[in-house]
């Protein structure tokens, strides 16, 4: 805990005085924009209204707020991938990588330090995109409190136990801006986050059931625009909760090799 | 040597430079085709519950079609990866002088302006054949496109091309005194494809975002293009919206030329690459 917390002191304080407005900027301006496009495609085009198949495969007609639920958990998760998946490779490229794998502190608190870090500071830029919204006028209807929390929360940990197994392959590389993009835009497509994934061909469906930020984000639609309650969205927690301990075993085994690898290649 | 021919050698030498720093490499596949490509699905979902609803065909006939509606999106990927693919190319120009070539660059005899229109071509047609021959071929595929005659292909080029480059010299002369290349990036990047109609019909944006598009010469490359190769228009018909983009693209390349002069005016007086 205590290495958990001085990781997520450490990179507030550099954020702060370092680049106080790029991170911010880079995230908040495409979520809104993609809500913008929604919400100009929905009135002047759709007329107010949307496709059959967008209701059957949803379960909702609130294609906007179904949009901007959609939106705000995609580029929330890229945020944290960028943190804590990129946590690493940073060290790397900056030279005290090295330090921190012989220091007596364990990886899992570190990255750790590095998702509670982003989780805050998220929250607090997502809320600006609050203020998009109103402008907007759209309204988000919650159908389970408990269960949008939970969903987030899964999400959260959906997101770092990915990010774990990503960020030993980015320094196994030593290349991460075409992983996490092609992670990124793959996410997009395939996890369900801003239309029915009925839409996707079956073999691609099969695909996105193996990551687990796609059943997070089936609780999150369902306790929001899908009217489910908490009993309902149960099952898809547990496949949640599964996945992601799958995932992050995976990651944590396969990161001392890719740690190996990195060292090896430098010297 | 005549200056014209002085001009020819540096923007082939230029080009070639650009060729060997770009061709073959697996970022560019992946930024010109790869990502462009899952992002043109994402958001042809994200958009087809709108453009399946009821009242769409009447608002808007082009997508009563999904296929359509996947075309029109295609044409709107291709020319964003144009003109995106400029943007990266400024960015990478801007590394000319993190690394001290840029000095270089201004001490020895090419014309600026050249050099900058040479950079913006080399890195294009590094950059966007493959996404070109891929969306090319797919539009034939689905058989959704409707030209009025074989030339207006030369003239979809055309629209694409010329405006790109004056585009691309404009930005490289901007990056060049700029210090923070990686702002103008992001601020370059999302807004683009949002004010120039890239993913959504022009008639749909607000007047206000319809006011700022006009300023990107992406807005006029797109109504050519999808104008030619979706909606059937003669040359004639086009006529007005490509002598706006060729008013445009001197404007950008005169622009350049003047930063370009006074950018350097002012590096010679204090030895400051910078506008301010």
């Amino acid at each position: 805990m205590p290495i958990a917390w001085a990781t997520a002191w450490r990179t507030w304080q550099m954020t702060r005085r370092a680049y106080p407005w790029t991170y911010a900027v880079g995230t908040v301006l495409p979520a809104a924009l993609t809500i913008a496009l929604a919400h100009l495609g929905f009135h002047v085009i759709g007329g107010g209204a949307v496709g059959d198949d967008f209701a059957a495969g949803s379960g909702t007609t609130a294609y906007l707020a179904y949009i901007v639920v959609g939106t705000t958990a995609f580029h929330f998760a890229v945020r944290l991938i960028l943190w804590s998946a990129k946590a690493l490779i940073t060290e790397q490229r900056q030279g005290t990588l090295g330090a921190l794998l012989i220091a007596p502190a364990g990886r899992l608190p570190y990255l750790l330090g590095f998702t509670g870090f982003a989780v805050l500071s998220s929250v607090l830029e997502f809320l600006t995109l609050g203020l998009v919204v109103a402008a907007l006028g759209i309204t988000v209807p919650v159908s389970s409190v408990p269960g949008a929390l939970l969903g987030a929360l899964a999400l959260i940990a959906a997101v770092f136990a990915l990010s774990v197994g990503l960020g030993g392959l980015m320094i196994a590389a030593g290349e991460a801006h075409i992983s996490q993009n092609t992670v990124f835009i793959m996410l997009g497509l395939v996890g369900g986050f801003t239309f029915p994934r009925d839409y996707l061909p079956e073999p691609v469906r099969w695909f996105a059931e193996l990551l687990p930020t796609t059943s997070a984000m089936d609780v999150l639609h369902g306790s929001f625009t899908g009217g489910q309650s908490l009993p309902e969205l149960l099952p898809r927690l547990a496949v949640c909760a599964a996945l992601t301990c799958a995932h992050l075993f995976l990651g944590l085994t396969c990161l001392p090799r890719a740690e190996a690898r990195a060292v090896e290649r430098t010297y | 040597m005549n200056p014209l021919r002085h001009s020819l050698r540096v923007f082939a030498a230029e080009t070639l430079k650009q060729h060997r720093r770009l061709f073959g490499q697996p970022l560019v596949v992946f930024s010109m085709l790869v990502w462009p490509v899952l992002q043109l699905a994402t958001t042809y979902y994200t958009l087809r519950p709108v453009a399946t609803a009821s009242r769409a065909a009447e608002n808007w006939p082009l997508a009563a079609d999904p296929d359509r509606l996947l075309a029109f999106l295609a044409t709107g990927t291709l020319a964003y990866a144009f003109f995106f693919s400029l943007v990266q190319s400024a960015w990478h120009l801007s590394f000319e002088r993190t690394t001290g070539t840029l000095e270089l660059l201004f001490l020895s005899p090419a014309g600026r302006l050249t050099l900058m229109i040479a950079n913006g071509a080399g890195a294009l047609l590094q950059n966007a054949w493959l996404l070109t021959c891929f969306t090319v071929a797919a539009l034939t595929g689905f058989g959704t496109l409707s030209v009025s005659a074989w030339w207006m292909y030369g003239i979809v080029l055309l629209a694409l091309l010329i405006p790109a480059v004056a585009w691309g010299a404009f930005l490289n002369s901007l990056l060049v005194f700029s210090r923070d290349s990686a702002f103008l990036y992001t601020i370059l990047d999302e807004p683009l494809w949002f004010v120039s109609g890239v993913r959504l019909p022009h008639f749909a944006l607000p007047a206000a975002v319809q006011v700022v598009g006009a300023v990107f010469p992406l807005t006029g490359s797109l109504l050519a293009v999808r104008g030619a190769l979706l909606e059937h228009r003669t040359a004639s018909e086009l006529a007005p919206t490509l002598l706006g983009l060729g008013a445009l693209s001197a404007l950008l390349l005169v622009a350049a030329a003047l930063i370009l002069r006074v950018g350097e005016a002012r590096a010679r007086r204090t030895g400051a690459l910078s506008l301010v």
